[in-house]
């Protein structure tokens, strides 16, 4: 076991200090997961010695496996590393706390915008890009399993995907079925690197 | 619909994906289709939204929350969005670098690929809400281009739809 307790801190770190990091970066970096812990690495691994390579390197690989968002995961754990549960809170918290204001702000007065024909114009392009955003995010996420060796094997398991979760067919599976079907083909056919 | 459903619907969709975008398709097929108590607008509407600041890309389940319930379920929806980020501490504690197995890595390879399939499927409805002529379809390959080829932030996609729509409104 690599890391059963939290790293010591090489220099005094209080919380305050961590939440700042975190808001920081996390709310002034654009760009989605990669660039913002790339923007994590350089300030707590680069700059300031907090976290060592390795354990930098563990948190990053469990991120990329833990459910849900991994750039939260990855700010847990190295918070956590730092300054165990109170830390792992505050970054998350760090993280996310002004931008889902925003979010909730700019929903809260969606209504509103309803009623003005400029207004729902506007609406209108965002919708359409946020449709290109979908593809474009669902391109980001196959594009690295498709190398010169496994675009055969990596097709076969998108086109299995999009034709088992294509609604209306007879061979229709809920998403939760097809990702649990997934889960087993991946444990017992390997795809190459 | 009851916050605390809402929130394990949410959780349950956060829980079964690896990113942001891939629990679009739970969502989808509880809220929008089995429960009806979201549309496919304003699914795509909360996409936007969660798009419009640097936060991760979950943040658009704050938005559903408050479509679905105000308030309470926009807190529900930031809840669900967080809460499974602290499974890693327990992985960190026990597991280490076992995940560095083989297996289990090409295991989340084909979770991945499968996750990318479900939401090119689930953006079919979503599009055919917001696609409504040669405007939105240059705005939807617009920002494909933009960013998968030029690497630029989605808050330049959003921007530039928001930008194409009203200049079409005026001119129109």
């Amino acid at each position: 076991m690599a890391t059963a307790t939290p790293s010591p801190v090489p220099v005094k770190l209080s919380l305050f200090r961590l939440f700042l990091v975190y808001l920081k970066v996390g709310n002034l970096t654009f760009g989605g997961g990669d660039p913002t812990m790339a923007a994590l690495q350089t300030e707590m691994v680069a700059s300031r010695g907090w976290i060592s390579d390795r354990a930098y390197a563990l948190v990053y690989t469990l991120a990329r496996i833990t459910p849900g968002t991994n750039l939260l995961a990855f700010c847990a754990g190295t918070a956590w590393e730092l300054l165990g549960w109170p830390g792992a809170i505050a970054a998350v918290l760090a993280m996310t706390v002004p931008a889902a204001l925003l979010v909730l702000w700019v929903t809260a007065h969606y209504a509103t915008l309803q009623a003005h024909p400029f207004a729902m114009a506007a609406l209108g392009g965002v919708l359409a890009a946020a449709v290109g955003i979908m593809i474009a995010a669902a391109w980001q996420l196959a594009r690295p399993s498709f190398s010169r060796r496994s675009w055969i094997q990596a097709g076969i398991v998108l086109a299995v995907a999009v034709l088992l979760s294509f609604p209306g067919t007879r061979i229709y599976l809920t998403p939760l079925r097809v990702l649990g079907l997934a889960a087993l083909v991946g444990l017992l056919w390997e795809i190459p690197a | 619909m009851k916050v605390w459903l809402l929130y394990l619907i949410l959780m349950k969709a956060m829980l079964t994906c690896f990113s942001g975008p891939t629990s679009l398709p739970v969502v989808h097929h509880d809220l929008v289709e089995k429960y009806h108590v979201l549309s496919d607008k304003q699914l795509t509407t909360a996409v936007a939204a969660g798009r419009l600041t640097p936060g991760p890309f979950g943040l658009y389940l704050v938005s559903v929350g408050y479509f679905i319930d105000g308030t309470p379920g926009a807190i529900a929806g930031f809840l669900a969005l967080i809460t499974p980020a602290f499974l890693i501490i327990p992985m960190l504690f026990y597991l280490g670098h076992r995940v560095n197995k083989p297996r289990i890595r090409n295991a989340v390879r084909v979770l991945t690929l499968a996750s990318a399939g479900l939401l090119l499927t689930t953006t079919i409805p979503l599009a055919r809400v917001a696609i409504q002529g040669p405007l939105t379809i240059g705005i939807a390959l617009g920002t494909f281009v933009l960013l998968v080829f030029l690497k630029r932030s989605t808050i330049w996609a959003i921007v530039g739809g928001a930008a194409a729509g009203m200049l079409f409104y005026l001119i129109a």
